[in-house]
């Protein structure tokens, strides 16, 4: 499953974007449902993540991991989660480009999931991800104009 | 001298289950019950690199948790009940939890038991699975392309058996002056009984007895089987179905569960209990169809039919399931020539392996595929000659005249007269008529059309020698036992296993005609190993035509006895009796009589019996028909399409059936109208659909639509009856005919609704959208 969405975040560079994106409190804060966050190397962080997907509800253990880093305009996330109601294997890439209005964040990320998530969800996944990023992004734009603030 | 047979009689069965008074499998409450629940791959395809239980076990309630290992050498493998022979049918092992590996999106991994239902529930999660997941074969085409995932290591391309049966000269395509050719899936299904799978196991340590009440449409083929695959005397195995609601086919196998359920209670000595989820049931439980089949027909332009060449390309799943080979082989493959007389006919099969839930027998089982591509392929010709489909198909007919008819596989078909239910179901619907409006409305804009099926179908199970020639692993005979109590009421046990046929109503009619008594005086023993002698189960609409036929014959060895002790008693012989409505009579002197009941008495009783004859009164029948039976008959489907939206309004749907004699029309129309409901099912909404990852994408009622009473228009169904001559009944199979018709019948419809726009077939099920897009199509084409 393909999923895109992509987020203008005005009045901002993209270099401060892709700091905002790299700090780790932050990510804490932006993720949905996150529950722990810790970087269990450089680069590879483990979270636990509370994922409520139409009917599917459930706690997700996943392996996030950074890889392709090419700042401040690309890196790529491997993600491999797993929770009761199934299992997600994901790979994003993010793309990060300046325009007039302020940085935009691109991401494009093939998915597949397993068990539950994919009997009963699949339907609604698509739509609940976008749903998802949406938000991700505008408290990531939160978080980078409170730094820019500071 | 005819009273019951042949009258709508309510049926005996309703009153409890409308009630609520039902016992069914969830009812089961033991002292001790345990309750176990399956922890099943969410893989396709996976290496199982290790199974933690540890948390799990530590869970409070829980009593024991088993993994394939656990179980490895200590329960056999789950067999496939059909080799079809001379196929080189490669039967992978199944064992009853995956041991290393994970084949299906449903594969049993763990079973776990625990003191109740929602702590096993809870608990299964905690079970931490390791897997390696590989590549996965999904699609059967693509399964057997070089290359492809291998679902068995050493089974190549994916292969499972290849089977050929027929041989058409060469001549016979090149000289045809038309051949028509086209591709039909019969897309996979899932049964979806209102009640899912159950097993409840109890062992009896002091005897080593093991009682299973489970789910099963054949309680003794679940007894056969399992008593190999426990390593327990089928003796000491008693298997008893309770009252169940539905099969389908979906409960013909006997699958890893209820294996698995028996083994733990033995093991544990206490009773254990399992009740499958609904998603389970979706992902476990047998799927049907899933066939490509692509068909060549040849003949002339004056619409002569000479030859019929088919290949099926069918999905069997990750294994092959108790009946999985036969269907789309013997079952398909020797009725493709329907009801018509095609000279040549050859059939080529190849049953696939793939990482899908494994396809069994569905309701018809072969034969709605085999007549969804006669009766679809036959439009398309009629077409391409531009002759009326209904003149192709009086056209070439196997004739009344030649009946028992031998068709180009083979088969010899029992009887039928196809113009009889073919000119009952013009004159209901005036054809003639009917076209005119059609082409009326066409000019208005309005898409009318009108579907077609003249399908014969290969029922009743059967022959024994047969069975064993194509390599069913058991006999298809049946038994019953009727017993008469001193007072006169009559026990009667019979082989055949209903789960909502009525088979208590039916047969009841069949006695009581037979005996002279009332409905009231029998009661029925069905679903019990222990009690019942022997049976093979329902399914292929066999419990009429062989089951009853066993219950007419012990019926009639009763009468048999009961009349020598009557003509002992009158001092008269037996030439000079009359039996009617349960009074033997002295011929011609009127009184001198004798009550079925004081014959009852008397048998029992033994006081006063012809000499060297045993008391009691009790008749018991082994019936091995000499052959199938045939049922056939006409559907009529009439639809309009609105062009905007692509939704499918079902305005006439028209049913006239042969299959023999009726015993209850009343009983044998609800048969039909669920066959149509769940033939229509098929052709309109229902499908069963996996990703290419072989993700089940259909899992829930909310992702696969099931047909609802409100889709329909009133059901015109009646009977016409020629009579079987292979069984006392001469009654045919009434359970699939609606089934194995109405596929076709709907879609022929559609298409004819959908000639203007040039459109010769859409994929099932007909969705507005695939029917939309489909109307779009063909405007851009023309």
């Amino acid at each position: 499953m393909k999923i895109e969405n992509s987020h203008t975040f005005k009045g901002i560079s993209v270099e401060m974007l892709w700091n905002t994106l790299q700090n780790k409190e932050v990510l804490r804060g932006a993720l949905p449902g996150c529950k722990s966050f810790e970087e269990v190397e450089e680069d590879v962080y483990d979270a636990e993540l509370g994922i409520n997907v139409g009917p599917v509800k459930g706690l997700f253990t996943a392996e996030v991991r950074q890889v392709e880093k090419r700042e401040p305009e690309f890196y790529k996330l491997i993600v491999h989660g797993k929770g009761k109601p199934g299992e997600i294997s994901a790979s994003a890439n993010m793309r990060l480009e300046d325009s007039e209005a302020g940085a935009i964040l691109t991401c494009s990320a093939d998915v597949s999931v397993t068990g539950m998530l994919a009997s009963v969800g699949q339907r609604v996944t698509g739509g609940v991800a976008k749903l998802l990023l949406g938000q991700f992004f505008k408290d990531i734009e939160k978080e980078a104009k409170k730094i820019v603030n500071l | 001298m005819t009273t019951v047979v042949g009258t709508s009689l309510k049926r005996k069965e309703d009153p409890k289950l409308l009630t609520g008074s039902g016992y069914f499998s969830d009812d089961i409450k033991l002292p001790g019950m345990l309750h176990a629940v399956i922890l099943r791959s969410p893989h396709a395809h996976a290496k199982i690199k290790n199974i933690n239980v540890d948390e799990a076990l530590q869970s409070p309630g829980v009593v024991k948790i088993y993994t394939g290992k656990d179980l490895e050498g200590k329960i056999g493998r789950i067999p496939s009940s059909w080799l079809v022979p001379d196929c080189n049918l490669k039967e992978a092992p199944q064992y009853p939890l995956a041991i290393d590996r994970v084949r299906y999106v449903g594969d049993g991994v763990a079973m776990l038991i625990a003191e109740d239902r929602y702590t096993a529930r809870d608990a299964l999660d905690l079970i931490d699975v390791e897997y390696e997941v590989l590549p996965p074969s999904v699609h059967q085409k693509k399964a057997m392309e070089e290359g492809a995932s291998l679902v068995h290591d050493d089974v190549d391309n994916n292969i499972a058996f290849h089977w050929k049966a027929g041989e058409i000269p060469e001549e016979i395509f090149h000289s045809a002056e038309v051949v028509v050719k086209e591709s039909f899936h019969v897309q996979r299904v899932a049964p979806s009984p209102m009640e899912t799978r159950a097993a409840v196991g109890q062992y009896h340590p002091a005897t080593g007895e093991l009682t299973l009440y489970c789910t099963s449409q054949n309680p003794h083929i679940h007894r056969m089987v399992l008593s190999g695959v426990l390593g327990i005397s089928e003796a000491k195995l008693q298997v008893i179905v309770p009252d169940m609601g539905g099969g389908f086919g979906g409960k013909i196998g006997v699958y890893p569960d209820e294996a698995l359920i028996g083994y733990a209670a033995r093991d544990l000595h206490q009773p254990v209990k399992w009740i499958e989820q609904r998603n389970e049931h979706f992902m476990a439980s047998n799927h049907g169809r899933d066939e490509i089949i692509e068909v060549e027909l040849a003949g002339n332009h004056d619409g002569k039919l000479t030859g019929i060449r088919v290949k099926n390309i069918a999905n069997m799943g990750a294994y092959l399931s108790t009946m999985g080979p036969g269907v789309p082989t013997i079952d398909f493959g020797l009725m493709i020539t329907g009801s018509y007389d095609i000279p040549h006919a050859s059939c080529e099969t190849f049953g696939v392996y793939t990482n899908t839930t494994p396809t069994d027998a569905y309701r018809g089982a072969g034969k709605p595929e085999a007549t969804y591509q006669i009766e679809r392929i036959i439009d398309l010709f009629a077409r391409e000659i531009g002759m009326d489909p209904l003149e192709l198909r009086k056209k070439n007919f196997a004739p009344k005249e030649a009946f028992p008819y031998t068709n180009a596989q083979g088969l010899v078909y029992d009887s039928g007269d196809y113009e009889k239910p073919l000119k009952k179901a013009l004159e209901i619907v005036d054809y003639e008529k009917l076209r005119k409006e059609q082409e009326e409305l066409r000019k208005e804009g309005k898409l009318i059309g009108i579907g077609l099926s003249t399908y014969v179908e290969l029922c009743g199970f059967g022959p024994s020698a047969v069975a064993g020639a194509i390599g069913f692993q058991g006999g298809v005979w049946e038994n019953s036992t009727v017993r008469v109590h001193p007072s006169g009421k009559v026990t009667v046990f019979a082989g055949t296993s209903p789960h909502g046929q009525g088979h208590a109503t039916t047969f009841g009619q069949v006695v009581s005609d037979k005996l002279g008594i009332p409905m009231d005086d029998i009661e029925f023993v069905f679903n019990d190993t222990k009690a019942v002698s022997m049976g093979w189960g329902t399914y292929g609409s066999r419990s009429t035509a062989v089951g009853g036929g066993a219950v007419s014959m012990a019926a009639d060895r009763v009468v048999d006895k009961a009349k020598k002790i009557a003509a002992h008693e009158l001092e008269v012989s037996t030439e000079d009796l009359e039996f009617e409505k349960g009074v033997f009579k002295v011929k011609g002197v009127p009184g001198r009589e004798r009550t079925f009941q004081e014959i009852a008495k008397a048998a029992n009783y033994a006081w006063n019996l012809p000499e060297g004859m045993e008391p009691s009164l009790e008749g018991q029948a082994f019936f091995d028909p000499e052959n199938f039976v045939y049922p056939f008959g006409t559907h009529i489907v009439i639809v309009e399409i609105d062009q905007d939206t692509g939704e499918i309004d079902l305005k006439r749907y028209i049913a006239v059936d042969d299959v023999g004699r009726v015993i209850n029309p009343l009983t044998a129309s609800g048969q039909v109208h669920g066959g149509i409901a769940q033939g229509v099912g098929q052709a309109m909404w229902e499908g069963v659909v996996y990703n290419d990852e072989g993700q089940l994408m259909s899992g829930t009622f909310m992702d696969y639509t099931m047909p609802k009473a409100r889709f329909f228009p009133e059901i015109e169904n009646s009977f016409t009856e020629t009579m079987s001559p292979v069984n006392p009944l001469g009654s045919k199979g009434v359970g699939e005919t609606g089934t194995t018709a109405s596929i076709p019948a709907v879609m022929n419809a559609v298409v004819d609704a959908l000639a203007p726009f040039g459109i010769t077939d859409i994929d099932m099920p007909l969705t507005p959208e695939k029917v939309w897009r489909a109307i779009q199509k063909g405007r851009e084409q023309a």
